[in-house]
């Protein structure tokens, strides 16, 4: 769900794009590190319109109708950068469709892309311990949504008291489609594993961690 | 699932469109902040009277933006309902525990008036120009590099991914599925979505392994296709003297 313009105070815009630009300098610096960032760019880009395509899905669940959220596979998928693609994705989406406001494009991603990252560390925590993959992907594609679920009421709440009714409702709109992420991200996961494990962030048969 | 053609109409004539792409951007941009954050009714009744102007001037359809608006139809709907509804304050009308407050009323106008002039304001900038134009102009503005980058290039392959879902969509359809919300139909969904990020990684290798042999290195090569006038200048500086007055109005007509 992404919040239009003219709805939030100047403090929370603001706040939402310092947050943004600390943390896409912060996963940016970390893939330089990591490799060259001119060969990601390529890359993470198609992703993204993938990513950016598949978030199109239109999926009828009474009483609410939405469109997938795909953070939590992005997250476990991009890792990191996921928060650049996500920022890209919803600059996009902005400039495109007109699907949440320009001056809100800070505080859309941090709704998006902190659940993003802390899917990407589960999912890591989780393949540790050798959970059954699909499993946590589809707990990682709830969570993705259920997190971001929580940032929008707080972020509204915090603006002030009196969005307190829309945030309930809100909230109440979107848990079906916590479920719906659930079960599609864990069927993506199963997929990958069996066709192109390379996608997730699994040591592969035969390979060294 | 249609294309995203929001600069269908970017061949058009008029005043804003002839206006240089960097300036446009920097003047409808401080505008957009401006009306987003103005404090009362009346100023926030001025931006969008200073928006629709901007709209007429434009020449842009009027189906086009009333067809691009629907989507703060989501945020905006449920608050003009539920906030007079829940706001405490003087009730205007009330039957039995059920009351209409004045205060929840007029914050909720405000924040529909606000909504409504910025996308007015964003639909006539990204309308008026063509998207590639809007994109250069971004770069020609020192957004970082790898953001505009990125924009360009996600930009181009959403039209590509689209094309690959559909195919895969329409051979879907042909065998007989449809989309229903249990857990089959979207383990289904899954399996399309694993596919398109199985093929659209398989072609992010070749796309970078052709971009790599003709010499890219990350940087892209930007020449400034645009030029700036005197006109644009003072169309510029008008925006933004209009934008500062949006938030100086309310100060002095209290």
């Amino acid at each position: 769900m992404h919040i239009s313009d003219g709805v939030l105070p100047m403090p929370v815009i603001v706040a939402g794009w310092v947050i943004t630009i600390i943390l896409l300098a912060g996963t940016l610096r970390w893939a330089a590190k990591k490799g060259d960032i001119a060969r990601e760019i390529p890359k993470l880009s198609v992703m993204a319109g993938a990513f950016f395509v598949a978030s199109l899905i239109h999926i009828d669940i009474p009483p609410s109708s939405a469109h997938l959220i795909l953070n939590g596979l992005v997250g476990v998928v991009l890792g990191p950068l996921s928060y650049l693609a996500l920022f890209i994705g919803l600059t996009l989406q902005a400039l495109l469709f007109q699907h949440g406001g320009i001056t809100v494009i800070g505080i859309n991603t941090v709704n998006v892309g902190i659940p993003a990252l802390i899917c990407y560390l589960a999912f890591l925590a989780g393949s540790k311990r050798g959970i059954p993959l699909p499993a946590i992907g589809g707990v990682c594609g709830g969570l993705g949504v259920l997190l971001t679920v929580v940032l929008l009421v707080l972020v509204l709440v915090v603006s002030g008291d009196q969005f307190f009714a829309v945030a309930g409702l809100l909230a109440g709109a979107h848990l079906p489609i916590a479920v719906a992420e659930a079960i599609v991200t864990g069927a993506v996961v199963g997929y990958l594993v069996r066709v192109k494990p390379e996608l997730l962030p699994i040591p592969l048969k035969g390979e060294k961690k | 699932m249609r294309y995203p053609d929001i600069d269908k109409y970017a061949w058009l004539d008029s005043p804003i469109h002839r206006l240089e792409p960097r300036i446009k951007i920097l003047s409808f941009t401080v505008l957009i902040f401006s009306a987003v954050f103005v404090g009362n009714i009346p100023a926030a009744l001025l931006a969008l009277a200073v928006a629709l102007l901007i709209l007429i001037l434009s020449r842009l359809p009027v189906r086009f933006v009333l067809q691009r608006s629907t989507p703060i139809l989501v945020f905006v709907l449920p608050i003009l309902l539920l906030m007079p509804l829940t706001v405490p304050g003087t009730p205007i009308w009330s039957a039995g525990p059920v009351a209409f407050t004045e205060e929840g009323l007029s914050y909720a106008v405000l924040i529909t008036i606000r909504a409504v002039a910025a996308i007015v304001l964003v639909l006539t900038l990204l309308g008026t120009q063509r998207i590639e134009a809007t994109l250069r102009a971004l770069s020609l503005l020192r957004v970082p590099g790898v953001i505009v980058q990125m924009l360009f290039f996600t930009y181009r392959y959403i039209y590509v991914m689209m094309d690959e879902f559909l195919s895969i969509w329409s051979a879907m359809r042909a065998k007989g599925y449809t989309l229903r919300p249990n857990r089959y139909g979207l383990s289904i969904i899954g399996n399309l979505v694993g596919m398109l990020l199985v093929k659209s990684y398989e072609r992010a290798e070749r796309v970078y392994c052709g971009m790599e042999a003709r010499g890219y290195r990350g940087k892209p090569i930007t020449v400034a296709p645009f030029s700036i006038t005197a006109a644009d200048c003072f169309a510029g500086l008008l925006l933004i003297g209009i934008a500062g007055g949006l938030q100086v109005y309310p100060l002095v007509a209290l």
